[in-house]
């Protein structure tokens, strides 16, 4: 049968930066306008399998996900948010297991932890774009270069053609202490997309609650669009210790 | 209505020495049983890394196995991958025509060109220019085949006249087929005037809808080979067993297992964004299928799992939209013990195949009738 995680979630808990949710329920967010650089790459997969719970599978090839999105507009104002995910299956659906998040915003880093269980930390979070390249960088509050990637040869395509998949958020629940993992399903709604090569610059796998796990090792695919984004209240939830069949839970409709 | 079996060839973890061996031996003494029975062909993909669900990455050596083993069978592939990064147009050529000499002209050529980033990223080619080169492919293989010299300056490959050899027994030169999986492939199927190759497990009005585009379309094709090939065939699951319970469980699990394993690869387009993959393709579909709609037993519709009479209910279902043929895939990761595959194969013989004008005179063999 398909390889499963193998994460020591109590242990990788103790020493991990993860968020403290309040309860499962929260109301949507519209996020008019976002910016979204997406790159992958291929990462060692025995590796990975190591940050991941039992709840998900690596998919094969493992890949990883460098997400930064500028969000000019939200309920707790503009802010800009890094990414990184490890793609995986929980059964037989595909998502990106959110290894942790910079936000270059207290007040939206907090929420988002707070509602959806984003593994948030404060930092220096940068999106542009220029006419040959999208940059994405990311510096620690203590000042440590985090990420930086990168965008090249901007080329067009359409919205319909870009799959973006729903995120997991391994965090702790207010409500009973328990370690659970929080599905994300945001919808997107494009009006720009483009696809170029992509360029890892710079990653510190460490600053990412990666240890020293998440190699990337071959370049997939960059792309670039801009997408109305609406963070839904969160229906699934799952047990970490638990394969997704029998540890999931719809906490609502 | 004809029957075909179908192989992915999928070895379960652990991987020790002899597992490998022992699938494939298990492929190939269904395949001989298959033969005796009266099925009408053998398929086998082409896939490569494809980690315990397909481990068939050089179907023309299992396919002349298979035809060293059979007397009746035709021998398909089902697909040979036509992107210049796997194979080269002159050696599918080549093997394809020294596969249908060997065979004593039972060849089908299947056409396709891969659908998931494990294959296409592996090879390094580019997800834009697969069905432009898959074209290109198509047009020249005929010509190839039959043409005693042949030289060609093209998009993604060329080559001076040189004399292809050996050339194909069947003449004018084998069926040629198209992998249909992304909607609207068998629009291209029909308009080169191929044969389409259903290779997913779509449902039964998803599927009319296709065979009515396809024999429209190809009524009027500017075919790219010599003949025309207007066939539907479709792919499906088979256990057929007489104890309805059994057949139900085992067959559940052989169908969810499989969808599992399948679900767990990176689809092109998951990883890569392309217009050249309007969809998921093979993917979605089959987690669509595990989730779908099914009977009280728990058997989703049109798939050929249970006792004779659903088997033959599912099968006639197809027929009654315009398929041709059904491709069995028999076994997943060894889920279904090799002796209840091969008496799976006998049951439906018996008490299925004879419903169909074109299997019965086969199926007597099996000791079946009406």
């Amino acid at each position: 049968m398909p390889i499963s995680g193998t994460m020591d979630v109590a242990a990788f808990a103790a020493g991990a930066h993860l968020a403290e949710i309040h309860g499962f329920k929260t109301e949507d967010w519209t996020l008019k306008g976002a910016q979204i650089l997406n790159v992958y790459y291929e990462v060692d997969i025995d590796l990975a399998q190591r940050l991941m719970p039992v709840t998900v599978h690596p998919v094969i090839p493992a890949y990883a996900m460098f997400n930064v999105t500028h969000y000019p507009e939200s309920p707790v104002g503009p802010f800009t948010i890094a990414d990184v995910r490890l793609g995986c299956r929980a059964g037989v659906r595909p998502r990106g297991l959110t290894l942790a998040s910079y936000v270059d915003s207290e007040a939206a880093a907090r929420e988002l932890a707070q509602r959806w269980g984003f593994p948030t930390r404060v930092g220096k979070v940068a999106l542009r774009a220029f006419h040959d390249r999208v940059v994405g960088r990311v510096v620690t509050a203590e000042g440590r270069l985090a990420l930086e990637v990168e965008m090249l040869d901007r080329d067009f395509i359409s919205g319909g053609d870009v799959q973006y998949v729903s995120s997991m958020h391994l965090c702790r629940n207010r409500e009973d202490g328990k370690l659970t993992i929080v599905q994300c399903d945001p919808e997107w709604t494009f009006s720009k997309a483009e696809r170029g090569r992509p360029n890892l610059v710079s990653f510190d796998s460490a600053l990412w609650n990666g240890g020293d796990k998440v190699r990337p090792n071959w370049p997939i695919s960059a792309s670039y669009a801009i997408a109305d984004v609406t963070l839904s209240k969160i229906r699934y939830v799952s047990d970490p210790n638990q394969d997704a069949f029998r540890g999931t839970t719809q906490v609502a409709a | 209505m004809k029957f075909g079996i179908f192989y992915e060839i999928s070895v379960p973890r652990p991987w020790d020495p002899g597992v490998e061996k022992r699938v494939f031996d298990n492929c190939l003494e269904q395949v001989a049983l298959a033969d005796e029975l009266g099925f009408d062909s053998v398929w086998a993909v082409e896939h490569h890394f494809l980690e315990e669900y397909s481990h068939c990455s050089a179907p023309e050596l299992f396919l002349t196995a298979c035809a060293m083993r059979t007397k009746k069978m035709r021998v398909g592939h089902g697909i040979v991958v036509c992107v210049p990064e796997f194979n080269h147009p002159i050696k599918i050529a080549e093997r394809t025509a020294t596969l249908d000499i060997l065979s004593g002209g039972r060849l089908e050529v299947g056409t396709g060109r891969s659908a998931t980033w494990n294959e296409l990223g592996g090879f390094r080619a580019n997800p834009d220019e697969t069905k432009r080169t898959w074209d290109e492919f198509v047009r020249c293989l005929p010509k190839m085949w039959t043409q005693e010299r042949f030289g060609y300056q093209g998009r993604s490959w060329s080559m001076p006249v040189r004399t292809i050899l050996p050339k194909p027994i069947q003449k004018p030169h084998p069926p040629m087929w198209v992998a249909v999986t992304s909607p609207g492939t068998e629009i291209d199927a029909a308009e080169r005037g191929l044969g389409s190759l259903g290779l997913t497990f779509g449902s039964v009005k998803e599927q009319e809808t296709k065979v009515e585009n396809y024999r429209r379309i190809i009524a009027n094709c500017e075919p790219v080979g010599e003949i025309v090939n207007n066939q539907v065939s479709t792919v499906n699951f088979l256990f057929c067993h007489e104890d309805t319970e059994k057949g139900n469980k085992l067959g559940r699990r052989m169908l969810g297992t499989f969808n599992f394993l399948a679900a767990q690869l990176l689809a092109a387009r998951e990883a890569y964004p392309t217009k050249s993959y309007p969809s998921l393709g093979l993917l979605p579909s089959l987690r669509k299928e595990a989730s779908g709609p099914a009977d009280p037993a728990g058997v989703p519709e049109g798939i050929a799992i249970g006792d004779p009479e659903r088997v033959l209910r599912a099968c006639k279902r197809w027929e009654s939209v315009g398929v041709d043929r059904i491709n069995f895939l028999l076994n997943a990761m060894e889920t279904i013990p090799q002796e209840e595959v091969l008496n799976s194969l006998r049951t439906f013989a018996k008490h299925v195949m004879p419903h169909f004008q074109d299997s019965s005179s086969h199926a007597a063999a099996a000791g079946g009738g009406r």
